[in-house]
């Protein structure tokens, strides 16, 4: 993981938290408050209410029921966690490797009085919990960025009680990327990487037949990439309304790198390349 | 540029500092993947193109099958240079 912005990172996992607050004011005008890209409706959903939407996405699949405890891998600010609690009654775990991540996340609690969240420095990968102490595992926009997917699949399998529920949402890839095309487009790819860190998508039934191979009964498994399409034209929409103020935040040479990565995650999504994907499964 | 296996290494271990990664145990047995450089596709993609750009050709692009190893590429020029 980088910088612990859930979703799309910007790189950089050691930056002291003046910096860090500073790209995450800078991301958080470019990519809306939610941090994460957006389901839409149609092509006239504000991205708040589409970022909304993913969120419900997400939460139609986990069923939360109050009391329960919940792990959210990848918790980014842990604005999510906090939510989430507030709004079921659920005792939430969020985990991240970025130590400014878990203190913004604690921050954030301890602003909020959410007694009932709490944030760790954890590899989602080697997560350390006992096994079967959860019942919801959620990982929101994470998966992409821990390159052993199947060592995060089983470490979430594993701490969930039998009858839990894991929910996944991810950039997906949506096709074989032969060799000599990653070299021809190695400069789009090169963009990306330096725009949002070390991502390693996988086709998301990859994803269903790891978990199936783990014990997992795979519920829902749905390519929603048409869906999340229109989520780059509102960032770049807000890359233009707030050009001075991200500029001034993190520089002209960042803002336009992460304009450029928009129109590359755009082709992809256009040419089948890439996509998003949402997953369910019951241990 | 001569395609002698140091100055081969020596893009190599260019291509590792240039990608942040490790060359401290870059000898002919490293493999070039798990276990080793563990280069992902984009990593092999920048190499390969370095490896073009300074020999012409490049053992990631021709043939149907690789290299596994250092000693792989090694060997692709070794090869072309006795053919």
């Amino acid at each position: 993981m980088t910088s612990s912005v859930q979703g799309v990172q910007p790189v950089n996992n050691t930056e002291p938290a003046q910096h860090y607050d500073r790209i995450h004011e800078a991301w958080e005008l470019l990519m809306g408050a939610e941090f994460h890209y957006g389901f839409f409706a149609d092509a006239s959903t504000p991205l708040a209410a589409a970022t909304a939407a993913l969120t419900e996405e997400m939460i139609r699949r986990a069923g939360f029921q109050a009391g329960e405890r919940v792990l959210d891998v990848g918790c980014g600010t842990g604005r999510q966690a906090c939510d989430l609690a507030e709004r079921f009654e659920v005792e939430l775990v969020g985990i991240t490797t970025s130590e400014t991540g878990v203190a913004a996340g604690r921050e954030l609690a301890a602003r909020r009085h959410r007694f009932d969240v709490d944030f760790e420095q954890r590899d989602g990968t080697d997560n350390g919990f006992p096994d079967a102490s959860f019942d919801v595992v959620w990982v929101l926009e994470s998966s992409h960025l821990m390159r052993d997917r199947r060592a995060l699949l089983s470490e979430c399998a594993r701490v969930l009680r039998p009858g839990g529920r894991l929910v996944l949402c991810d950039i997906i890839r949506r096709r074989e990327i032969p060799f000599l095309e990653v070299r021809e487009r190695r400069r789009e790819f090169g963009v990306l990487r330096a725009a949002f860190g070390d991502a390693h998508m996988e086709p998301l039934t990859d994803y269903a037949a790891s978990l199936t191979d783990l014990g997992m009964t795979v519920t829902d498994a749905t390519d929603i990439s048409a869906e999340t399409l229109g989520t780059f034209a509102a960032w770049r929409e807000n890359a233009r309304i707030h050009r001075d103020e991200v500029i001034a935040l993190i520089g002209v040479d960042s803002l336009e790198e992460f304009v450029e990565a928009t129109e590359i995650l755009e082709r992809f999504w256009n040419d089948r390349t890439l996509g998003y994907g949402i997953i369910a499964a019951t241990r | 540029m001569t395609t002698t296996p140091e100055s081969i290494l020596a893009l190599i271990g260019e291509f590792l500092t240039r990608a942040s990664k490790s060359r401290d145990d870059l000898s002919a047995q490293t493999s070039l993947w798990a276990d080793g450089l563990e280069l992902d596709s984009l990593e092999a993609a920048e190499l390969s193109a370095m490896l073009e750009d300074a020999y012409g050709t490049d053992p990631f692009s021709v043939g149907a099958t690789m290299p596994e190893t250092v000693a792989d590429v090694l060997a692709f020029y070794e090869g072309a240079r006795t053919a």
